[in-house]
């Protein structure tokens, strides 16, 4: 079993109760590519803390979004909603 | 051997056991270990080396190394040392292959040894390329420790139990029992663990003692599997003390790993615990207390102590060990030769850090004291106890290395192997490691890890705190695949009609997570009821989602590529949910029972991802709609084929009059009593409806239904009619007819989007994709061969596709299928060939349309 | 037989590093070290230097699970595979270092229609490029593999399966190794434990590449970094579509033969072969969540555990010995990226997943063509950027839900 992730509804739980959702705030697409490809395909892939959804598949059945550092997998915080605080 | 009775000794002198030991029965008491009697019964070689097949004997009597790995019912590689006696079991030495004390293999030590460095494999059996084989084939055959698949596996519990815990110690020395008293008393709940066996009965107020049980890694969330005869303990713990002590470090001389040496510990624990005499003639080198602590243990044990040598402070003396019959019988201090059956050494004790390393804590190396201990502590572990590297230390290895000095006994890795590594450019300890394969042994690296970075770092001139340590990795100790994986255990769906079904005698498939009827006999026979007369399936397995609220109608044209919001109330509609870069991931049809109400269904695996999709998106914007899983609440069947109508009409009270109740029509009423949805679809081709009803009155719907249709030949449909029906129609069913890529453009649904409506999922990528015109495109065909699902389609002799559903009509006799073709051929009679195996080719014609009943008549008469 | 018992050095150390090289590599893997290889022996461009951050071999060409085959499902991929597969069956004499390559098959085993389904497929292709792959029903997988359960009373009853004769497994590192050795022995430079921090560019150009041990120019710079692809590019303002995940594998206790062909299981997400040396070694598929961080899960070695034993009940009682894992780039549709980028003198190769390792060879062979020659090797032009900007993929997607 893996980290903890904060749900804000329901406390701490193991992270195999969710389901991933992707990451918050990329940079915008640039201009070396074709912009709607980047929009949909490439990405930051940040190696460092980065706000991500999850939704609680096993629990409460909503969406959250937390900060995590992908280096370390340290959750620091949990917030309700889709949006970055 | 065994000596009188003495105070603290965990042997039950009158509870006497037995088991067999290559086949000769060997006496032990309650409280003895395998090891332990095998040793008071003057077993000394307890099994032979990995490499050279050297004989090895018991060397810790701490589970700390491999000198006694031995199978015990059938069970490989245990370690003999701590495993307790149960009585009756069937141990066999491992790792020979002749006798324990005559192994015709030990020629490799003799001849091969010394000329077989490290590294050698790697410049052997390159040319000519076809000897390598060989080689290798024989190289297997003299390889691998233990046996399995020669007798079955004895069954024995391994189950899992989730705990939590306040604060779990590891390790229930002295610092780890403080630590645990001291919890308790704060009124913590207090988890207590350690690995030996002689703490099973240690009570300290407050705290729970796991014992024997093996901490086996410290895992993120600071989880905690603890292996206890079993059982496995997954431990979340708020805190965790790691108390493990720390382990006797060989001492590195010539012949250090003949049976008849031992270190400090393996004294301890023989005359303490199991009150054993360890020998007659024994020379002590001494690096530290617990050095001088086993002189005076031996002398207790009556044991002629000829020799102690104090290394502490010292010029560390050169020390040969010599052997006879394999045995330790002589040792050369200085080139002074004493004759002993005992050599008691040790360079030390050196923390075992591992589990603290594996919980993130950054290690050190303590020049001073010569070992590697904790550094940064991560939050929420402590340290306590020697761990820390409080009164460890370790003496540096004598100069010059021996052919026969082993650094890594379990691997056979000589300190020779290590210079000779780093000669040839592994400098680095991982890259050694990998080179010479030292520490990748059952010990974890307890013994070896330690000299093999100080042996590195001598022979490249690094400092040891620059070359660092290797990766801690789980488990701890080695573990058995069927005590971490614990039971069996995958569970699956079934659905509410699952008892009616296997009444019905169904036989089952996996769909995903579902459990589903494949048929309930003649696959055949079901199609043609549906044909001729009725059918009856439970599709209770597909999702179904209630959308409700003032935004539910603007929300579905969101999600949605069609118009949802000119559906009309108790109208249905197929639809298609993409994703953003416009791939299908589900269909399923959208109801609208209400101006705000509608019912969605989705596939039997879909529903998850289309569920948690759908809350994406009214969270994103704000919409004011409610979303509801209903798929387990409801229950579902559909009764297809022309008498459906008849036989509906028999157990509702819904107008079922074709003018009254339209194709495509959704009415509400009672279904044998019980509230029911009702719609009439046509995904089989006939005459059909779908029911939608309280799963609590399943079976009885279902059981009403099928008795309305026993005049009319009904029969239940299995997932093999449904397939073959649909496909009849031409049909797609998401995940067997479409991949990871496949768009509605492919499929021929483009004109199902409504493109002037504004954003909806995958728009944008669907547009750019619809500008260009698709690659491939998924058609229907016929052929003169029935193709395996996969078959290659060939175009021109090149592979254009592949057939995704093929099946002979039950109708036509015909073969049809569906296939990908190149989109340019993707036209009604193109002609395209089947790659069906072993050269042959057969002829296939693009169809477009339904096989069957093209114009509908039949579903919308 | 003199060099048998007294090797000689594989590599130099301890180099300086030079002010500018033709050629910088970034990336001391399988990969990186194969390319500058070539780069000398085939292009007679010696002037390389390849940095990397740790020990040389350290990311996945060291933690992979060693299975190298060609059964891919797309003739793009399949083509590309067996091409390298090629160079790899002839890898020890050309490298005169036994890379202990063993064609012992990989048998993928088949629970349900559907499985059978993408089997006969991947068969398909494959037998139409030469490939040796094809469709074995029950009787033979029992025959080829009698530790098997087959039997219908386990969770997923076995149907069939796909049979892959040329699948090897090898030594992992000493393919590493052995490229090293070549590469030095030719004159390009080694230097491990040289982190790249920065990448200056100037116009369309990379004009400086960073490092603690000072900053060097290069005429071609390749980023062969894997998981790590991402933080290279973004040095130089290019993103890339992939995104990193951890794989884990285990190892256990050597035990005596009992597997000859590496066995897969999609259903059940696991590998597992069994090495000369008697340790069988699994793996599986990756976490479903990006992270670049290496500790293991228990979750891993539970299922895996548990899906070995329903699979091999004789093997219940083997231990566990040491898990371990590995960062691993994947792009949408499974595929790697294997261009020239809008940085003239930039190139990368990324996006591997977890096919990095098998595609060595056959990588250094066409990177240091296109880096000497600037022609793209009909095999890697399906795997160029632009197929993400044309919405064309080379979708190994179906068959890709296995990791190895």
């Amino acid at each position: 079993m893996s980290f903890l992730i904060p749900c804000p509804h329901c406390g701490n739980r193991p992270q195999p109760e969710f389901a991933y959702g992707g990451n918050i705030g990329d940079d915008p697409p640039g201009s070396m590519l074709d912009v709607l490809s980047e929009d949909l395909y490439f990405n930051d892939n940040t190696a460092g803390e980065q706000f991500e959804r999850w939704f609680h598949r096993f629990g409460c059945e909503r969406w959250i979004v937390i900060r995590r550092d992908t280096r370390t997998n340290q959750v620091s915080e949990g917030w309700e909603g889709v949006d970055a605080p | 051997m065994r000596l009188p009775r003495r105070d603290g000794e965990t042997i039950d002198r009158d509870d006497r056991r037995t088991f067999t030991f290559d086949g000769k029965e060997v006496q032990a008491y309650a409280g003895d270990t395998i090891g332990s009697a095998l040793y008071a019964n003057g077993q000394r070689i307890f099994t032979r080396s990995f490499k050279y097949h050297r004989p090895r004997g018991l060397s810790c009597a701490a589970g700390n190394c491999a000198g006694c790995l031995m199978e015990v019912d059938g069970e490989p590689s245990v370690k003999a040392c701590t495993r307790t006696v149960q009585g009756g079991e069937v141990v066999r030495s491992q790792t020979i292959s002749g006798s324990l004390e005559r192994d015709p293999m030990r020629v490799v030590d003799h001849v091969a040894g010394p000329v077989t460095p490290v590294g050698f494999y790697y410049r052997l059996g390159i040319r000519p390329k076809a000897a390598w084989p060989h080689i290798e084939r024989m190289l297997r055959r003299m390889t691998g420790l233990g046996r399995v698949g020669e007798a079955p596996p004895k069954p024995h519990r391994a189950d899992v139990e989730h705990r939590t815990a306040g604060v779990l110690v590891i390790g229930a020395g002295r610092s780890g029992q403080e630590a645990a008293a001291r919890y308790a008393a704060e009124g913590r709940q207090v988890i207590l663990v350690d690995e030996r066996a002689e703490y099973a009965s240690l009570a300290i107020d407050g705290v729970e003692v796991i014992a024997p049980g093996t901490a086996l890694g410290v895992y993120e969330g600071r989880l905690v599997p603890v292996h206890a005869d079993g059982l496995m303990h997954r431990i979340r713990a708020e805190k965790i003390v790691v108390a493990t002590g720390s382990i006797d470090q060989p001492l590195l001389f010539e012949g250090n790993d003949l049976p008849g040496v031992m270190t400090p510990s393996a004294v301890r624990r023989l005359v303490g615990l199991w009150s054993i005499r360890p020998g007659t003639r024994a020379v002590v080198l001494a690096a530290d207390e617990a050095g001088d602590e086993a002189a005076r243990l031996l002398r207790e044990a009556g044991t002629q102590v000829v020799e102690t040598i104090d290394l502490r402070g010292v010029r560390p003396p050169k020390v040969k060990a010599a052997a006879r019959h394999g045995l330790l019988a002589a040792v050369e201090i200085d080139g002074r030769k004493i004759d002993c059956d005992l050599l008691v050494a040790s360079a030390g004790r050196q923390p075992a850090y591992s589990l603290l390393a594996q919980s993130g804590c950054s290690v050190r190396f303590d020049a001073e004291k010569g070992i590697f201990a904790p550094d940064q502590l991560v939050d929420g572990v402590e340290a306590a106890g020697s761990v820390t590297g409080e009164g460890a230390a370790v003496l540096a290895a004598a100069e010059g290395a021996g052919k026969r000095t082993f650094v890594c006994p379990c691997e056979d890795v000589t300190a020779k192997d290590l210079v000779r590594a780093v000669g040839e450019g592994f400098e680095d300890i991982e890259i050694a490691k990998r080179y010479t394969t030292v520490t990748m042994g059952p010990c974890q690296g307890r013994l070896c890890h330690l000299h093999s970075v100080r042996a590195l770092a001598r022979a490249t001139g690094v400092g040891e705190a620059a070359l660092g340590t290797t990766t801690a990795r789980p488990p701890w100790q080695p573990t058995p695949l069927g005590d971490v994986g614990g039971r069996k255990l995958n569970p699956g769906k079934r659905t509410a009609l699952h008892d009616a079904n296997r009444r019905a005698g169904a036989q089952y498939v996996w769909t995903g997570v579902w459990r589903r009827p494949d048929h309930y006999g003649d696959a055949a026979a079901e199609i043609k009821a549906v044909h001729e007369g009725v059918g009856l399936m439970d599709v209770s397995t597909l999702g179904k989602l209630y959308v409700s609220g003032p935004d539910a109608e603007a929300f579905l044209d969101g999600v949605f590529p069609n118009r949802i919001s000119t559906l009309k109330v108790d109208r249905v509609r197929y639809g298609i949910f993409n994703t953003d870069s416009g791939r299908i991931i589900d269909d399923g049809t959208i109801i609208r029972v209400g101006e705000r109400d509608f019912l969605v269904t989705t596939s039997s695996g879909g529903v998850d991802q289309v569920y948690e999709a759908f809350l994406l998106w009214v969270a994103e914007r704000k919409l004011a709609v409610d979303v509801v899983n209903v798929s387990g609440a409801l229950s579902a069947v559909s009764l297809s084929g022309p008498k459906a109508r008849e036989v509906l009409s028999r157990v509702t009270d819904v107008d079922v009059a074709n003018e009254a109740f339209k194709f495509l029509d959704v009415r509400q009423g009672a279904v044998a009593g019980a509230s029911a949805l009702l719609m009439r679809i046509g995904f089989l081709g006939e005459l059909g409806y779908e029911i939608h009803f309280p799963s609590t009155a399943a079976e009885h719907v279902w059981e009403a239904l099928m008795k309305a249709g026993a005049e009319f030949g009904i029969l239940p449909l299995g997932v093999e009619a449904l397939k073959a029906l649909r496909l009849e129609k031409g049909h797609i069913i998401v995940g067997i007819d479409t991949d990871s890529e496949t768009t509605m453009l492919e499929c021929g649904m483009g004109p199902m989007i409504a493109w002037d409506k504004g954003e909806f999922v995958g728009n944008e990528a669907l547009g750019r994709m619809n500008e260009r015109g698709a690659d491939r495109a998924l058609v229907g065909f016929t052929a003169d061969d029935l193709p395996n699902e996969g078959t290659a389609v060939l175009v021109g002799g090149e592979v254009g596709g592949r057939v995704t559903s093929a099946r002979r009509s039950a109708v036509s006799g015909q073969v049809i299928g569906l296939a990908y073709v190149p989109a340019a051929i993707g036209s009604e009679g193109s002609a395209f060939e089947l790659d069906l195996g072993e050269g042959r080719r057969g002829g296939a014609k693009v169809h477009i349309g339904a096989f069957y009943d093209p114009d509908g008549e039949r579903m919308r008469g | 037989m003199k060099d048998l018992l007294r090797p000689g050095r594989m590599w130099r150390t301890g180099l300086p590093l030079k002010k500018r090289y033709d050629v910088v590599i970034i990336g001391g893997g399988v990969q990186g070290l194969a390319t500058a290889y070539y780069l000398a022996k085939n292009h007679g461009i010696t002037d390389v230097a390849v940095l990397e951050k740790s020990y040389i071999g350290s990311g996945g060409s060291g933690r992979n699970t060693a299975i190298v085959r060609s059964n891919y499902r797309t003739p793009e991929g399949a083509s590309f595979y067996q091409a390298s597969l090629d160079l790899y069956d002839d890898l020890s004499a050309e490298l005169d270092f036994n890379i202990m390559l063993t064609k012992r098959g990989v048998l993928s085993l088949a629970h349900s229609e559907r499985a059978l389904a993408t089997a006969t497929e991947r068969a398909s292709v494959n037998q139409k490029l030469g490939i040796d792959s094809r469709v074995i029903g029950l009787d033979e997988v029992r025959r080829r593999v009698p530790a098997l359960n087959t039997s219908r009373d386990v969770t997923w009853p076995i149907l069939g399966a796909l049979i892959h004769p040329g699948g090897a497994i090898l030594r992992h590192d000493a393919v590493v190794w052995g490229y090293a050795r070549g590469a030095d022995r030719r004159g390009v430079e080694i230097h491990p434990f040289t982190e790249v921090t920065g990448l200056d560019t100037s116009g369309d150009r990379v004009t400086k590449i960073r490092t603690p041990r000072g900053d060097i120019e290069a005429g071609t710079v390749l980023s062969a970094t894997a998981g790590w692809s991402s933080g290279i590019c973004k040095m130089v303002g290019l993103r890339l579509p992939m995104k990193t995940y951890v794989l884990q594998a285990f190892v256990t206790e050597p035990i005596r033969p009992l597997l000859v062909e590496t066995v897969v299981s999609t259903q059940m997400r696991l590998y597992v072969h069994q090495t000369t040396r008697g340790e069988l070694v699994a793996g599986a598929e990756a976490e479903p969540y990006p992270t670049y961080q290496g500790r293991s899960t228990l979750t891993f070695i539970e299922s895996i555990s548990r899906y070995l034993v329903e699979l091999f009940p004789a093997i219940r009682d083997v231990s566990i010995l040491r898990t371990w894992s590995g960062l691993c780039d994947v792009t949408p549709d499974y595929s790697p990226i294997i261009d020239r980028t809008p940085l003239a003198n930039f190139i990368v190769s990324a996006g591997w997943g977890t096919y990095g390792f098998k595609a060595a060879p056959i990588v250094g062979v066409t990177l240091s063509k296109l880096i000497a020659t600037n022609q793209v090797d009909p095999l890697i032009k399906p795997f160029g950027l632009h197929r993400f900007t044309d919405d064309r993929f080379i979708s190994e997607a179906a068959s890709a839900a296995m990791s190895h």
